[in-house]
């Protein structure tokens, strides 16, 4: 294997997994919350962060790579410092799901999946995010954007690219 | 038992059989992809669907179990509607491209299209295209074709336990893909080809090469190991194109060892014709003039006959009768590994047949490779440390065994009296003794915790001891072997029926060639010292080849050249260089022969390839050397020939009598005046030398096969490795170091690997340092 940085979880994340580990019958059940700690601690999952994961709960590495390949949550690449992550499932797609990450991406001048050149913006697109009254959906880091339109996006994408310490969300 | 009713025909199956084997079980043909009997259910093909009495929709019936009174049809018109469109469902994405593929003929997905899909395609959309990846030497990948039924995925996790195939992604983008990018991690992976249904992973070295319906099937014995799988040969004409197992064998798997040799029988290095030296290296020549130039360089000489214990029993018979007949004084070895010649308590070979190690409570691996010595009794222990039984392993390398063992002692080959003494000592604390067992405790001072382990599993109702190379390498090995029957007897074991005593012996057959050749085996090391002292006029190697085999290179190099030499076999070799003389015999593939495995089970090969030039049976070429020497012809038919086989093992006698093969094994030898005692002798140097034991390395066959030359190039080791506290010790550091051994001091390049018990150096085969191996102790200094 290539040279790859060592990563360690804190004691105190440790002890936060271990606390958690105990509730369930067995470690590999543990495995996607504390996929989501790792993400948190370490912003998204290249291979030896799920490496990590792998040995702190004693599973195989592909056991990690299946969830952290299922689930559209979990980033396997950096991404940018906000990530536009629009819901095309059948509710959202019905309401304009489709032209809006059409509109969004030509816009940003980026294809679905990538990151604008200044590592601001990433567009994915994601399933279901259970908020199919509001579809449609964009959730922008972790926080939900519901009924969504072009001007919407436009305005928003305007306002934190003008503000300097990246404007509040 | 559990009663239900499939078809309307009332069958009974024991409770908790799915429904799927039930009809398995009772000829009721369901169709499925996912479902395969050595591997955990998944249920995700959904092509068991099956109807049951009463059940509002049909139920998949590899995941359902039986239950009393069930009324399961497996054959309606609403199911034929399901089925086609599961088929539907399954064909939309794979690329249908059988005309240009391996598995046509042989698929799955093929028969069951003709057999339940619909007669039209009405996809018309665009179809997915999945990047194939590099699986190693053996596996070859077009997932396009893949219908996820995750089998090789429960495959590399459940038997080959390295669990580096995974299923990734999801819906339309979902692949199976393997963790590496080089190689599978497996000595198993060749069976992945087998394992899929569709033609997704392929048999590399086959790919491209023959259809299903053009190879004849001949069923015959591996010989590569002294586990002796049951093995279909397939084959166009005369070349064998790939070896499979059979089907209806013991085991459903074979090792990518015995798998993939079969390039060795095609080989260059296949002898095809008699030769004989002449100053322009070897001729070819008529059998009738080889043989006369072998009775020229062997007519009353002192010979020494080197053999490989994997012929069939019948060559290995008429070897005997020849040296009985021309070469009485002859000395004669075929174990390259064993140094101690001493009588063993118990001799090679297993009391305990496979199925019953599995099940036994304990299992202890004592000094053995096993992964890659028995590959398939390692896939076996496998599958029980699955269910959480117990498998201890005490050992001078931390083998990689792809399986979780219970507890693991590494230590060095001089602590094994310690250890066997510590066990003991425990057995007679707690008033478990043996005759004899007291004096074989007095010679021994040292206790070694590691004899705990051992002494703690012995103390099980049922156990079984694996007693591998380092033990039987072992220069004070009959002691040890002797310390390991007392206690055997001690716990009680040996007189229960359940007598765990296991010696995993050098290649097949053993338990006929310690009954026919126990009276007049040398040690292999000792003859081939004898002809480069002088003592030896002549060699003649039968299938061995103790310069690239075994311990004995050093010496093997030192004899070849200083004696004339009859080489007979089936592959040249490196010792072809020194033959006078070269007698083609027929390879295991193609010969009419029996065999006896480790456990003692006999299998008769009947329907052999034919052979590839002028190439004899063993046993024929032998009885034309004896006729040729002027000497009666002991036997002159393979019926014969078998008479005397009974005379020499009494226990074989009837198995050529009738068509029926019972599974009735021989028993092992054991000599219960056996009493070697341990010798106190103070070690004269610091470290004790361990020589490996590589599937990809060891035997001629092996070496001849470019498959698995390749796969042995593949996770290189360094070739010489010790403990990294070993070369502290010796106020050293890896890289260049002088190796000072008995027989000299040699230059070679030292790695470091913690898997090595500290005290140790470890000799990976890999080059040059192999020659090593003959040496028992050695001690390290600083390079230039």
């Amino acid at each position: 294997m290539s040279e790859v940085e060592q990563v360690h979880f804190t004691e105190q994340r440790l002890a936060e997994i271990d606390a958690l580990v105990k509730k369930y019958p067995s470690a590999r059940s543990a495995l996607l919350p504390v996929l989501h700690m790792a993400q948190e601690d370490f912003g998204y999952l290249p291979m030896h962060v799920q490496q990590l994961v792998a040995d702190t709960l004693g599973l195989r590495l592909m056991i990690v790579r299946e969830v952290v390949t299922f689930y559209t949550m979990f980033r396997e690449h950096e991404t940018g410092k906000y990530r536009l992550e629009v819901c095309t499932n059948a509710g959202c797609m019905l309401n304009g799901a489709d032209e809006l990450v059409q509109h969004i991406t030509k816009s940003l001048g980026i294809n679905v999946g990538e990151t604008t050149s200044d590592g601001m913006f990433t567009v994915t697109e994601v399933e279901c995010a259970g908020a199919c009254a509001g579809a449609p959906v964009v959730q922008i880091n972790n926080e939900y954007h519901e009924k969504v339109d072009a001007s919407y996006m436009d305005a928003f994408i305007t306002k934190v690219s003008s503000s300097e310490e990246g404007g509040q969300v | 038992m559990t009663t239900l009713f499939i078809n309307d025909e009332e069958v009974t199956v024991s409770a908790g059989t799915s429904i799927l084997e039930a009809c398995r079980e009772h000829g009721a043909d369901v169709p499925y992809f996912c479902y395969h009997p050595e591997l955990s259910v998944a249920a995700n093909c959904r092509m068991c669907l099956v109807e049951v009495e009463g059940w509002n929709k049909p139920a998949a019936s590899c995941c359902t179990p039986v239950g009393e009174g069930m009324k399961v049809t497996t054959h309606s018109e609403s199911l034929a509607k399901d089925r086609e469109m599961m088929m539907e469902y399954l064909l939309i994405n794979h690329p249908l491209d059988c005309p240009v593929c391996d598995q046509g003929g042989s698929c799955k997905l093929q028969d069951y299209t003709v057999e339940h899909g619909a007669k039209h395609g009405r996809y018309s959309e665009v179809k997915r295209a999945v990047v194939d990846h590099d699986l190693g030497p053996f596996v070859s990948t077009c997932m396009t074709r893949c219908i996820h039924c995750t089998r090789c995925v429960r495959f590399a996790d459940e038997v080959a336990g390295t669990g580096d195939m995974g299923v990734l992604n999801r819906a339309d983008h979902m692949r199976i893909e393997g963790i590496v990018e080089d190689a599978l991690e497996s000595e198993l992976s060749g069976n992945l080809a087998d394992v899929c249904p569709v033609g997704a992973l392929l048999d590399k070295p086959s790919h491209d090469v023959a259809r299903p319906w053009e190879m004849t099937r001949h069923k015959s014995t591996c010989t590569q190991c002294p586990q002796g799988c049951d093995i279909v040969i397939e084959s166009r004409g005369d070349k064998v194109i790939r070896i499979k197992p059979d089907k209806d064998g013991v085991e459903p798997w074979i090792c990518d060892r015995g798998r993939y040799v079969h390039d060795a029988f095609r080989a260059d290095q296949r002898i095809v014709a008699p030769a004989v030296r002449e100053k322009s290296g070897l001729v070819n020549v008529s059998w009738d003039e080889a043989i006369q130039a072998s009775v020229d360089v062997l007519k009353d000489k002192r010979v020494g006959i080197i053999f490989s214990p994997d012929w069939s029993v019948e060559g290995l018979a008429s070897i005997r009768l020849l040296h009985d007949s021309v070469f009485k004084d002859a000395k004669v070895a075929f174990d390259l590994h064993r140094r101690d010649m001493r009588e063993f308590a118990f001799e090679e070979g297993f009391s305990m047949s496979s199925a019953q190690i599995v099940a036994a409570d304990q299992v202890v691996i004592l000094g053995s490779d096993l992964r890659q010595r028995l590959p398939i009794l390692m896939q076996g222990l496998r599958k029980r440390g699955n269910e959480g039984k117990p498998v201890t392993r005490i050992g001078a390398m931390n083998y990689r065994t792809n399986s979780d063992l219970s507890a693991d002692a590494l230590i060095r080959p001089r602590e094994w009296v310690a250890v066997i003494a510590r066990a003991m000592q425990q057995l007679k604390d707690l008033g478990k003794t043996a005759a004899g067992m007291d004096a074989w405790l007095e010679k021994v001072e040292e206790r070694h915790e590691a004899g705990k382990l051992l002494a703690d599993a012995l103390l099980a109702d049922s156990c079984a001891l694996l007693v591998g190379e380092e033990i039987r390498s072992h220069s004070d090995a009959s002691a040890l072997i002797h310390g390991l029957d007392l206690m055997m007897r001690a716990s009680g074991h040996a007189e229960a029926g359940a007598d765990g005593r296991n010696l995993i012996p050098e290649g097949m057959n053993a338990q006929l060639l310690s009954a026919v050749f126990g009276d007049i085996r040398v040690s292999a090391g000792d003859l081939l010292d004898a002809a480069s002292d002088g003592e030896l006029d002549a060699l003649v190697l039968i299938g061995s080849d103790p310069m690239g085999d075994g311990l004995f290179s050093m010496q093997a190099k030192r004899a070849m050249g200083k004696v004339p030499l009859v080489q007979i076999g089936a592959i040249a070799g490196q010792t072809s260089e020194f033959a006078n003389v070269m007698l083609p015999a027929a390879a295991y593939s193609e010969v009419e022969g029996t065999f006896i495995n480790m456990e003692g089970r006999i299998r008769m090969a009947e329907h052999p390839l034919r052979s590839l030039g002028e190439e004899r049976p063993l046993w024929k070429v032998m009885m034309r050397l004896v006729q040729a020497f002027g000497e009666e012809i002991p036997v002159v038919n393979l019926t014969e020939l078998r008479a005397r086989i009974e005379s020499f093992l009494p226990e074989v006698s009837g198995v050529w009598d009738d068509d029926v093969t019972d599974d009735e094994c021989l028993l092992v030898a054991r000599n219960r005046d056996a009493n070697s005692m341990p010798n106190a002798i103070e070690p004269a140097m610091s470290l004790d030398v361990v020589s490996r034991y590589s599937m990809y390395r060891e035997g001629m066959w092996v070496r001849a096969s470019s498959y698995l030359v390749e796969a042995g190039d593949i996770h290189a080791l360094d070739d010489l490795l010790v403990h990294p506290n070993t070369l502290k010790d010796a106020g050293l550091s890896a890289g260049e170091c002088k190796v000072r051994t008995t027989s000299g001091d040699y230059d070679y390049h030292i790695g470091v690997r913690e898997d090595v018990a500290e005290g140790v150096l470890f000799i990976s085969k890999r080059g040059v340092a192999g020659d090593l191996s003959c040496e028992v102790m050695a001690s390290l200094e600083g390079g230039q």
